[in-house]
């Protein structure tokens, strides 16, 4: 299946968050691909870990090759490549686990039917090679949107399954600009309607994700004054009506991602390592990031039987 | 592989030759307003047309001293627009040329080049076109077959590929062609147009299929296509669509396929013709019944020019 | 049969295939496949049934000018057509071949390009070819821009063929492609054919150094290693699926189902040689002592059987209870 990966605005988190269920995929044994179209700034590849392609690589990535400068874009083992030393030791029973990074020089570029076809046939080459193709874009409404809507739209995707994670913090703005993201006039849904897509379907293929979530009920907060507990669980319980009205509430969010300084500042894979030896992590992220994982590649979360 | 004790006959390539001429000469490619004009403006074409066919006759190469095999044929558009019926028009038709001393030895109608005997020979043309790369083509740009135009060199570059915030904007560039002598004649050709859900191939395009035919060039799955049929017994159709692709109106015709092709049309059809030679220059056809030509026509002593689009000749005579 | 512009001058064969699964839940059958490959009107796909479904695409050519990719940097420009044409076996593997030959020499400036068009398949140079140092640039696995770039000649073939409609995307597992480049310099005269070089690079690149006569058919050069890929393809989409099915230490049943699809849909595609023309066979037997292509086959083959086999014995128990 392939994963699109999206968010209105930057610092959700999106490309760590994704990076991970990536991970996590990977170790779960799946066969597992991320692709980075964050075209205006490719930098996926510093999540893995992967020297030589932090800020995208030099030439030979997915921009030029869909532009058709290279016909090979480049692909980065991660398992082999990686300088972070637990990664380096694939698990046995780990599915493979395949960056293709974005040009260091990219930029955002205009969509057209050579990109397009070039991008049709990535996909389903991918589809053909690995059980989970996440695909990275950029944030705010991009090309690379554009050019995910239209490539699945194509008649010969129909049936490659195709799913999208829309990311937000925990914010008012955020979740308004999700909504927005999705359901707004120019958003997703539009664009894909515009693009022959079927309505129900599309919306029935889109969750949200949202990241850095605040609880209330951590031990993190046990330690506040009743007043501001008070207060941020009258929050958390505003966002909620809020996002129930705009249609992004709980039966269309995926999960939870609790605010995580690794993820927020090391902006790493959080692996086991991290949580049960040098406990720089929370168990509760890698729990969050388990079951994303877990519900990411499930039917049920998604509504189907 | 021939001696082979197992084959498979649907795992072989197979072409059949077919019987050649030396030339063939066209004589009159007319539109139906031509027709409307009258037998006058028929017997006008045609008192044009003599001398130089007289010429073209005296000019061919029959090597080894024998008398050349040529064979004349006619194009009537039916195509892009009809009129009156070849009941009609046919025998006018041919009392205007004999009056000025032509025989035509064979008809085709127009349409014949779209389609022939439920064939799609247009568009298996088109599935032939293989475009001159300009120089940098290394194989990984795609053809643009798909937009329906074929061009002599490099357009004018499009926005495909503008990247946002990338330094190299292009500015415009002109039209070049390809392997031009210092100065370029661009020209770009539309092969055809798909309107209200139907393809019309155009004028040009339907030319080179016809030039095609008649130097033994085309097959369909291997299998000789535009086969000529005998005119009809007593009096010729009422309806176009009820005439052959391509008649035989002479019994002691010479094959209607040759080595070489002459056409003697009137001036205002060069522009038409250049767009035949760019369409035919960039046209592979199929390989053995290349070969077939190229044997036979050297066996004979009149070895064919090797490109295709050199074996094609044209008189253009002034008016009309 | 001879044809003009048959490149039997050339002094130098190029190619390179790509090799992968067809993207479709079940293996097509000839009618199908000939509807698949039917890539331009009016020529005919070739289809053989004996000893296996072949089905073969007509020919078709890319133009190109540009530099041919040479080992030393050498900057050779060249003009003609690659030949590319897909082959469909059994209905489910698919490969795509673009080839060129190279004659020793040409003129100095670029020929009108119907000249060109009437030698299928032929990239002649301008001035004189470094017969070696192209060979060995073929060979490499980076291509500077603007070399020839046979690869996307290849892939632009296999996504207009797996974009068909007829296919519905749904593999039965999920495999990767290989790319096989080949070169075939001529043989010294008086010598029959040899392989030079059969190298697996990573990447699932694959590199084939040959010797051939002169007039060798190209056509004929292309199939052999059309050949050499489908198998080395078989090989190592067996492999990986065995490794992944963690026979040996997985629950055994669960290992049987991860191996179902290779039962289902590879055992039975191993045929080596089933079309390589007589006086290029020899080749394969080299491959076959070393390193011994159809052995690891056979014992993979054979160890999937065995689990088989030992998963179906308490089946047959609970069978033979049950009366």
């Amino acid at each position: 299946m392939i994963v699109f990966a999206a968010s209105d605005k930057g610092g959700t988190g999106r490309s760590v968050t994704s990076a991970n269920l990536a991970y996590r995929r990977a170790l779960a044994g799946d066969d597992v691909c991320y692709l980075d179209f964050d075209f205006g700034s490719p930098t996926a590849a510093a999540v893995f870990d992967v020297p030589g392609a932090v800020r995208g690589v030099a030439e030979g990535g997915l921009h030029s090759h869909l532009q058709g400068r290279n016909t090979e874009p480049v692909r980065i083992d991660v398992w082999a490549e990686t300088e972070h030393e637990v990664l380096r030791h694939r698990p046995a029973g780990a599915g493979s686990l395949v960056l293709l990074p974005g040009d260091r020089s990219g930029g955002e570029f205009t969509v057209g039917r050579e990109a397009l076809r070039r991008c049709v046939d990535l996909f389903l080459r991918l589809n053909g090679e690995f059980d989970v193709v996440v695909v990275d874009l950029s944030a705010g409404r991009s090309y690379a949107i554009d050019l995910a809507l239209e490539a699945t739209s194509r008649p010969e995707m129909r049936s490659v399954p195709a799913r999208w994670l829309v990311y937000h913090r925990w914010t008012r703005q955020h979740v308004i600009a999700a909504a927005g993201l999705v359901f707004g006039g120019r958003g997703i849904v539009a664009g894909g309607v515009a693009r022959g897509h079927d309505e129900e379907r599309l919306r029935g293929a889109i969750r949200f994700v949202r990241a850095a979530v605040p609880d209330p009920e951590s031990p993190l907060w046990s330690q506040v004054p009743p007043a501001q507990s008070a207060w941020m669980r009258k929050c958390d319980q505003d966002l909620e009506v809020l996002a129930a009205d705009l249609d992004i509430g709980y039966t269309r969010l995926l999960g939870s991602v609790p605010l995580e300084p690794v993820l927020q500042w090391r902006e790493q894979l959080i692996t086991d390592e991290d949580v049960l030896a040098s406990r720089i992590a929370n168990q509760e992220t890698l729990q969050a990031l388990e079951e994303l994982a877990e519900r990411l590649t499930g039917d049920e979360p998604w509504g189907q039987p | 592989m021939t001696d082979a004790v197992f084959r498979e006959t649907a795992a072989e390539h197979r072409t059949q030759s077919l019987p050649l001429s030396h030339l063939s000469l066209e004589v009159g490619h007319l539109y139906m307003e031509d027709f409307e004009a009258g037998p006058e403006r028929l017997r006008e074409h045609f008192t044009l047309v003599r001398p130089w066919v007289d010429a073209v006759r005296a000019a061919a190469p029959a090597g080894s001293g024998k008398r050349p095999r040529i064979s004349t044929c006619f194009l009537v558009d039916d195509y892009f627009s009809r009129f009156s019926t070849p009941a009609e028009l046919v025998p006018m038709l041919l009392a205007e040329a004999e009056r000025c001393g032509l025989t035509i030895d064979y008809l085709a109608r127009e349409s014949a080049c779209a389609v022939a005997d439920g064939v799609q020979l247009a568009e298996s043309v088109e599935h032939r076109l293989v475009e001159s790369p300009p120089p940098g083509s290394d194989g990984s740009r795609p053809p643009v077959k798909e937009i329906g135009w074929l061009a002599n060199g490099e357009r004018t570059p499009g926005v495909e590929r503008l990247e946002a915030m990338a330094n190299d904007l292009p500015s415009w560039r002109p039209p070049t062609e390809t392997a031009a002598r210092r100065h370029s004649v661009f020209m770009d050709v539309e092969l055809w147009d798909d309107r209200e859900q139907r393809r019309t191939w155009s004028c040009p395009f339907l030319a080179a299929v016809w030039q095609l035919a008649r130097l033994g060039l085309l097959r369909h799955n291997g299998e000789a296509v535009l086969v000529p049929r005998p005119a009809p017994e007593g009096s010729f159709p009422r309806d176009w669509d009820d005439l052959a692709p391509l008649t035989r109106l002479n019994p002691a015709a010479q094959p209607f396929a040759a080595y070489r092709t002459c056409s003697v049309l009137p001036s205002r059809f060069l522009p038409v013709e250049h767009a035949v030679r760019v369409i035919l220059g960039q046209v592979e056809v199929d390989p053995r019944a290349l070969h077939q030509v190229a044997e036979r026509s050297g066996r004979e002593g009149v070895p064919v020019p090797e490109a295709v689009a050199d074996r094609v000749a044209h008189v253009f005579y002034a008016g009309g | 049969m001879r044809v003009p512009g048959d490149p039997a001058a050339a002094v130098l064969l190029c190619g390179e295939i790509r090799t992968c699964l067809l993207q479709t839940g079940r293996s097509l059958p000839a009618s199908a496949a000939r509807d698949l490959l039917r890539l331009r009107a009016g020529e005919r796909v070739r289809v053989s049934e004996r000893p296996n479904l072949h089905v073969v695409s007509p020919d078709l050519l890319t133009g190109v000018d540009c530099r041919l990719p040479t080992g030393t940097g050498a900057r050779i420009r060249a003009v003609g057509t690659v030949t590319a044409r897909a082959v469909l076996t059994e209905g489910r593997v698919l490969q795509a071949t673009a080839r060129f030959g190279c004659p020793g020499g040409g003129p100095d400036t670029r020929r009108p390009w119907g000249s060109y068009l009437v030698r299928p398949g032929v990239v002649e140079p301008l001035g004189r070819l470094p017969v070696r140092a192209v060979a060995d640039g073929v060979l490499a696995d980076v291509r500077r821009p603007g070399e020839l770039d046979l690869g996307a000649v290849a892939e632009r073939l296999l996504g207009e063929v797996q974009r068909h409609p007829l296919l519905d995307q749904r593999v039965p597992f999920k495999s990767r492609r290989t790319r096989l480049r080949w070169a075939a310099l001529r043989a010294p005269d008086g010598e029959g054919p040899s392989l030079g070089r059969f190298t697996l690079a990573e990447d699932g690149l694959r590199t084939v150094e040959l010797r051939l006569p002169e007039g060798t058919d190209p056509a004929a050069c292309a199939s052999l290693c059309e050949d050499l890929a489908l198998h080395d393809w078989l090989l190592t989409t067996l492999v990986r699926l065995v490794e992944r099915s963690r026979l040996g230490s997985a629950d055994g049943h669960e290992a049987v189902m991860a191996l179902r699809p290779a039962v289902d849909h590879l055992l039975h595609l191993w045929m080596p040689r089933a079309r390589v023309d007589t006086t290029l066979a020899p080749l394969w037997e080299v491959l076959e002592r070393e390193p011994g292509f159809t052995r690891q086959w056979g014992t993979l083959v054979q160890r999937i059987r065995d689990q088989l086999a030992l998963q179906a014995i308490p089946l047959l128990r609970e069978a033979l209870t049950a009366r």
